[in-house]
């Protein structure tokens, strides 16, 4: 071979070895320096994220009594560029589904690759549908898994549980204040498909388990929440008022037992409900609260020493001018001491406390007892109330307030201010979940009672708490609220109804009793406040409207606690409507 | 010169030993190729059958979670007041002197008869 030839042949094999040398470099930079780029890019175009949807937690009662839990149900999809023949899925999906053939074949034919055929699906259904779909050999509709929210009771605590929303997540009630801990996190696995739209398990991805949602209990016991629930319907029943708020709690941790509002509604149902009926007034609504607050006064005017046990305060026979104001008791009394001013609930005896004390002393044992202030109970919307500083009062203030008037509060606030004195002077933080539990029942929060604040001392607790056991026994002005065996211990609050218009609407009264009991031992602290009573203006008090409801929520009470009766049985009593309803027969 | 012409004795021998060689390489490769088939279908396989388990499973999961729904439905305080409302569910009444106390009793005041809460009123 001479040298051209051979030079020829280097040159051609050189250009082959460049080339070469090219195509490796190239194949080296995609599956090296490039490896992670084109791989994610890859997985892109193959693979699919698929959601492993968590387990919304359940609530539970404080006994384990399952208040919300889940319905497994599907999601009927349709990937209309796999769906060969739209007739057989219309015809089944209307045969299964419920739906229009029409209706299927328009959504089918957009060609979309996700389309919702339907939600919420039963798992029956679902099995039967997908066994004809398979017999059908129908490709395209897939079944998605999915739940609905579901509360057993129905209406029974509604306004404490709440409801979710379409996407799931809590609306109102415990399922919002608890959502970011009963959703928990979904997880999701990458996976691929073949042709059919079936997974290869071979070529599964990495995968991330869900955090299933936590369970919540409460500290509500359902067997007395039921007990109040029915007494509340009877009381919304026969006097049709606006509104019933019934509220019962231990005093000495603050758990709340049992919480009830009417009118109310199915957390089921949640759209068939009028804004309304989803108030949870207990903690929302503010009201006038009447001689309830006259405890206020009384144990600070005590425990400041601006009065002892035996002093005597003039009553100005029931007429007392102030202010250029009248003031006036139900009826006349002359000189009385703490213990009676609470018993027979005069309103000259609280204001001149009041008067006595100074009102930056009295506002502040209104502030100390909790009144004014956000409990900062797990529930949405707690209102503070409204309870002005004394450089706000008018002259008349520091006569009203001590008689429920001039003062904003919610009925939370009032069964709390109660629980102070059930509690020997200690102001506890009022909850009403008891505990977080894993799936398995792990307790993973406990909920230990807090004390806000000593708001004064056990003795002059004690002091008012005999006063308040004489509002309930022969002479005091809640004798409807004892209970057979037992010594209650309350008070009762009748106040005009402010109206909207401004001003007080005539012939319309909040009444509401808020007792404890046994009273030397309280094992509960209870509320009755009724709105508007559609009954005779003489019998419209809170003694003769909420007492009687009050006694029958604690006789029930103390059966389910077992309380041990501590005094002889009294002789059975009549409700004052049931008095009128006799007498009526026998004029007739 | 010699013009006969002898007929040329060439032959091209088998060489046994290499081409055995070959034949147990292919074979060793085909076999190889074949079990990694064989292997990569019975994977497959497998992985249809854990997808199928899988799928039972959470069908099996589902329908328990049914089931507990509706278990807590039936059982729910609203069902079983239901249920004793409209005669389906008979209570019988346990008397008062057939009520084992647990709690300590304390005396009544009176006559040192323990007595339960029984004043029930009826309200209207």
């Amino acid at each position: 071979m001479n040298k051209p030839e051979c030079m020829r042949i280097a040159l051609a094999c050189g250009v082959v070895a460049l080339i070469f040398t090219i195509f490796s470099a190239r194949l080296v930079d995609l599956h090296i320096s490039k490896h992670a780029e084109y791989s994610k890019l890859a997985a892109q175009k193959h693979t699919l994220r698929q959601i492993i949807h968590a387990k919304r937690g359940m609530i539970l009662d404080r006994n384990g009594e399952i208040l919300a839990s889940n319905l497994p149900v599907r999601k009927v999809v349709a990937d209309a560029s796999q769906i060969k023949d739209p007739a057989i899925v219309a015809a089944l999906a209307s045969q299964f589904l419920g739906l229009k053939e029409a209706d299927v074949l328009k959504k089918i034919s957009s060609q979309k690759k996700y389309i919702v055929l339907k939600k919420e699906v039963p798992e029956d259904i679902y099995v039967a549908l997908e066994t004809a779909m398979q017999k059908a050999k129908v490709r395209g509709v897939t079944f998605e898994q999915d739940a609905i929210r579901i509360y057993p009771n129905g209406e029974t605590l509604g306004h404490v549980l709440g409801f979710l929303n379409d996407e799931g997540k809590g609306v109102q009630g415990i399922e919002l204040t608890m959502n970011s801990l009963l959703a928990g996190n979904d997880g999701h696995r990458f996976i691929e498909r073949d042709r059919t739209g079936k997974e290869i398990m071979l070529y599964r991805g990495t995968e991330q388990e869900p955090v299933h949602g936590k369970n919540i209990r409460l500290s509500i016991d359902m067997t007395l929440q039921s007990i109040l629930e029915e007494e509340i319907d009877k009381t919304f029943e026969e006097f049709k008022p606006e509104t019933v708020t019934g509220i019962m709690l231990d005093p000495k941790t603050g758990e709340v037992l049992a919480m009830v509002n009417r009118p109310c509604f199915n957390p089921n149902e949640p759209g068939k409900a009028e804004p309304e009926q989803m108030k949870n007034r207990a903690i929302i609504d503010m009201v006038e609260p009447g001689s309830t607050f006259k405890i206020v006064v009384a144990a600070g005017a005590l425990n400041e020493g601006t009065v002892n046990e035996k002093s005597s305060i003039f009553c100005e026979n029931g007429r007392f001018s102030y202010a250029g104001k009248i003031l006036k008791d139900h009826h006349g009394y002359g000189d009385m001491n703490v213990h009676e001013i609470l018993v027979k609930s005069s309103n000259i005896g609280s204001a001149k406390l009041a008067l006595l004390m100074g009102g930056d002393k009295y506002y502040e044992y209104v502030r100390r007892f909790g009144f004014g202030e956000r409990h900062g109970i797990e529930l949405p919307g707690e209102i503070a109330g409204l309870v002005h500083p004394p450089a706000r009062w008018d002259k008349l203030t520091i006569t009203r307030m001590p008689m429920g008037h001039s003062v904003a509060v919610t009925p939370l606030q009032i069964t709390m201010g109660m629980s102070v004195i059930a509690n020997g002077g200690r102001l506890m933080a009022p909850h009403v979940i008891k505990s977080v539990e894993d799936i398995d029942g792990t307790k993973i929060l406990k909920k230990t009672p807090k004390v806000v604040r000593n708001v004064i001392p056990e003795k002059t607790a004690r002091f008012i708490t005999n006063a308040l056991v004489g509002v309930t026994q022969i002479g005091g002005t809640a004798t409807y609220a004892r209970v057979s065996g037992f010594e209650v211990a309350g008070k009762t609050g009748t106040a005009q109804k402010v109206s909207s218009k401004g001003g007080y609407a005539a012939g319309k009264y909040v009444v509401s009793f808020v007792g404890f009991m046994p009273a030397e031992d309280p094992r509960f602290v209870c509320l009755i406040m009724v709105d508007d009573a559609k009954t005779a203006s003489n019998l419209n008090y809170g003694g003769l409207v909420a007492a009687p409801v009050f006694s029958r929520v604690a006789e029930k009470a103390a059966r389910h606690l077992d309380l041990t009766p501590t005094l002889p049985p009294i002789p059975l009593q009549d409700t004052p409507m049931a008095k009128v309803e006799t007498l009526n027969e026998a004029t007739h | 010169m010699n013009t006969s012409f002898a007929p040329q004795n060439s032959s091209n021998p088998i060489q046994i030993a290499k081409a055995l060689k070959y034949i147990a390489f292919a074979v060793v490769t085909g076999s190889l190729g074949l079990s990694y088939v064989y292997l990569k279908n019975q994977q497959f396989a497998l992985a249809d059958e854990i997808r199928l388990t899988e799928k039972r499973i959470k069908q099996v999961r589902a329908e328990n979670e049914v089931l507990l729904a509706k278990t807590t439905e039936l059982s729910s305080r609203r069902a079983l007041q239901q249920r004793m409302t409209s005669g389906s569910l008979q209570v019988v009444h346990i008397s008062g002197d057939k009520i084992a106390r647990l709690t300590p009793a304390s005396p009544a005041i009176q006559d040192g008869i323990l007595r339960t809460v029984s004043n029930e009123r009826t309200s209207r």
